[in-house]
């Protein structure tokens, strides 16, 4: 606190901190600092350790779980699984929660902001709660899979329970609120005359939406589907619930290697990999999304 | 009870050292843990099984214990596997004193030194040998049996084998636990004991399963009432407790003693290495093995007494098999084959 005082008067001297390039730009580091301690604590040093562990075979250090993962179709199987399961739930929750998103935010209804919360209120529910909920739905006799059997969409004996579809569908809706509350912030901030500016130049109100609307909104999909997807990926209690031993993900396996099997090193071997596979596939995303953007933005 | 002076007359000074000796309680002189019995402003931390098996034990033997000797005894709902990879996580400074434990974990708790054996428990002797560790560092308080848990409705005459898990008739209405489920797990065993094989040779428990694998697999008791209910599921190998748990919620389900036997599945209390509550563990533990206990985790739950002493009313014993009756898996060899015998599981059964 005290150590900052000097370092605030100081730039007054020659107007700015910048001119001088030897100064140590103290106050965007002091305000940066409690964000970077906490983030280091309890994100950076846990996951170095994360990563430690993964390479200890016995007493000594060794690529071993990584052979195992690597050379095994049984775990690329499950890795697959992991993302396919990322990228439907995204698909799904983009798809459904657009038109909602886009609604809610251009209602000029009194009801707006009673919808708003509706839509959030599942938020309010523990995912463990919803899960249970979905399983209850989703046995042979529930609901749910009674009508996909009504609907002749499946033959008799069928159940949604402990399959990957159910988890697909629980988990789309355990996460369509989040996105729907990431595009509304987005469309909400989005000038509704720019909608009329294009459309008063000649575009169909399909085409304006699309050209306006949601190229501006780019960003919010962008943040949505990354929130979506990464918490898809690494969700544990639906595909474990719903899914059951049948729909097993990264997630219930680094469970299963953790605590079961106490195989502490393969389990962390098995987190590092689905961090790099999604740290990889959020900036391809980014990437292309952004560079679509900027290409289309020149001519 | 007959502690030299009153806490109200301390000053603070001599308070602060009555409370350093209370937290060096493990190097007070052993016999004063036993019947001193006074642990007034002591707390105890203990795993527990988590939901209504957790009241249950908590009325049975921590509230008594507590009431006769001022501790204050709280359980911390974990699964058996999830509380050893915490007692490891905890290993050198354990923050949990003491752990119940359903899958056998208690021997590799041992064997990786993560317990330290218990003290002045005087019902210790009533627990025959093969229920508790020679070296004292684990004691079973309750068995559980396992065997055909079976909806009354759809199938009248009880079932008598696990063979008839491969009636025909039955089919499309089986569930079983998947192997990470200690009943899985031991499933798989005694199917395999039933076509010939045992814990030595599990391939004719993999070679059964397989023709079950189209059959429900799910993974927790919770989904018991589901699968019974909703589930139109008639047929599961599960245990004498949860039997009763589900028909106690209205379903028509049953439990059934298989003629291969009813595997027995021990249910066990051990200290952390090094727990700071020691002294007061080994007093709850002694509770545990106490009959009266016994016969409230019986009536509760429905799980057999491990004390010689605990005699069961006649209505209650007709219902729960004595230990005596139950089949005796090699949990060592069983715990040393898990993490093969899962791999090929998921592999072979659940894929």
């Amino acid at each position: 606190m005290t150590a900052a005082r000097p370092v605030l008067d100081a730039p007054g001297t020659d107007g700015a901190a910048a001119s001088s390039p030897r100064l140590i730009p103290y106050v965007p580091v002091l305000l940066f600092a409690p964000c970077f301690i906490i983030y280091a604590v309890l994100f950076i040093w846990p996951q170095l350790s994360l990563l430690a562990t993964s390479f200890v075979d016995g007493n000594q250090w060794s690529v071993a779980h990584y052979q195992r993962f690597l050379g095994d179709g049984y775990y690329w199987e499950l890795l697959g699984r992991t993302l396919f399961l990322g990228v439907i739930t995204t698909v799904i929750t983009l798809v459904l929660g657009l038109p909602v998103a886009y609604l809610l935010a251009r209602m000029q209804s009194r009801w707006a902001g009673f919808l708003l919360v509706i839509t959030t209120f599942p938020l309010l529910v523990s995912a463990v709660v919803r899960s249970f909920g979905w399983m209850v739905l989703f046995f042979r006799d529930g609901l749910v899979s009674k009508l996909v059997v009504a609907l002749g969409l499946a033959s008799p004996p069928f159940q949604l329970m402990y399959t990957m579809s159910g988890v697909v569908i629980a988990l789309a809706q355990v996460l369509l609120p989040l996105m729907v509350l990431t595009l509304y912030g987005v469309f909400r901030s989005i000038d509704r005359d720019l909608e009329l500016a294009a459309m008063s130049l000649g575009a169909r109100p399909s085409l304006a939406l699309w050209l306006v609307t949601l190229r501006l909104a780019r960003g919010g999909i962008l943040a949505g589907s990354l929130l979506v997807f990464s918490l898809a990926i690494s969700t544990f209690a639906t595909p474990s619930l719903v899914g059951g031993a049948r729909a097993h993900v990264m997630s219930t396996a680094i469970y299963e290697q953790t605590i079961e099997l106490l195989n502490w090193p393969f389990a962390a071997a098995l987190s590092s990999i689905l961090l790099v596979f999604v740290l990889v596939l959020a900036l391809v995303y980014g990437r292309v999304l952004e560079g679509r953007g900027q290409t289309e933005a020149r001519p | 009870m007959s502690s030299p002076w009153n806490i109200d007359q301390l000053d603070r000074r001599a308070f602060m050292a009555a409370l350093a000796a209370v937290g060096a309680g493990s190097l007070l002189p052993a016999s004063a843990e036993a019947q001193g019995a006074d642990f007034k402003g002591r707390q105890l931390l203990s795993s527990g099984f988590g939901g209504s098996t957790m009241d249950i034990i908590q009325k049975a033997a921590f509230d008594p214990f507590d009431a006769a000797t001022g501790a204050k005894s709280t359980q911390v709902p974990m699964q058996s596997a999830a509380a050893l990879a915490r007692m490891k996580a905890e290993a050198g400074n354990p923050q949990i004193d003491m752990y119940q434990f359903s899958g056998g974990q208690e021997a590799q708790a041992k064997s990786e030194g993560l317990t330290e054996p218990m003290k002045s428990v005087p019902n210790l002797a009533n627990v025959p040998g093969g229920l508790k560790d020679p070296d004292g560092h684990w004691v079973t308080w309750a068995v559980i049996a396992e065997g055909i848990v079976y909806n009354k409705d759809k199938i009248p005459t009880p079932p008598t084998s696990y063979k008839d898990f491969f009636k025909p008739e039955y089919k499309g209405h089986i569930a079983f636990p998947a192997i990470t489920n200690g009943f899985g797990m031991d499933f798989l065993v005694m199917l395999a004991r039933t076509f010939g094989g045992g814990e030595d040779n599990i391939e004719p428990g993999f070679a059964a399963l397989a023709k079950l694998k189209n059959e429900t697999i799910f993974k927790a008791a919770s989904d018991l009432p589901g699968l019974f209910g909703q589930g139109d599921i008639w047929i599961i190998p599960y245990d004498t407790g949860n039997a009763f748990k589900t028909a106690q919620s209205g379903l028509p389900v049953a439990f059934a003693t298989p003629q291969e036997g009813s595997p027995a599945v021990p249910i066990t209390s051990c200290i952390a290495k090094g727990a700071k509550n020691a002294d007061v563990a080994n007093g709850a533990i002694n509770y545990l093995l106490k009959p009266e206990a016994q016969i409230a985790i019986a009536q509760g739950m429905r799980w057999s007494a491990s004390n010689v002493n605990t005699k069961l009313p006649a209505e209650l014993a007709s219902e729960i098999p004595a230990v005596s009756q139950l089949a005796q898996l090699d949990r060592a060899k069983i715990n040393a084959n898990r993490a093969a015998w899962t791999e090929r599981w998921n592999r072979e059964i659940a894929r």
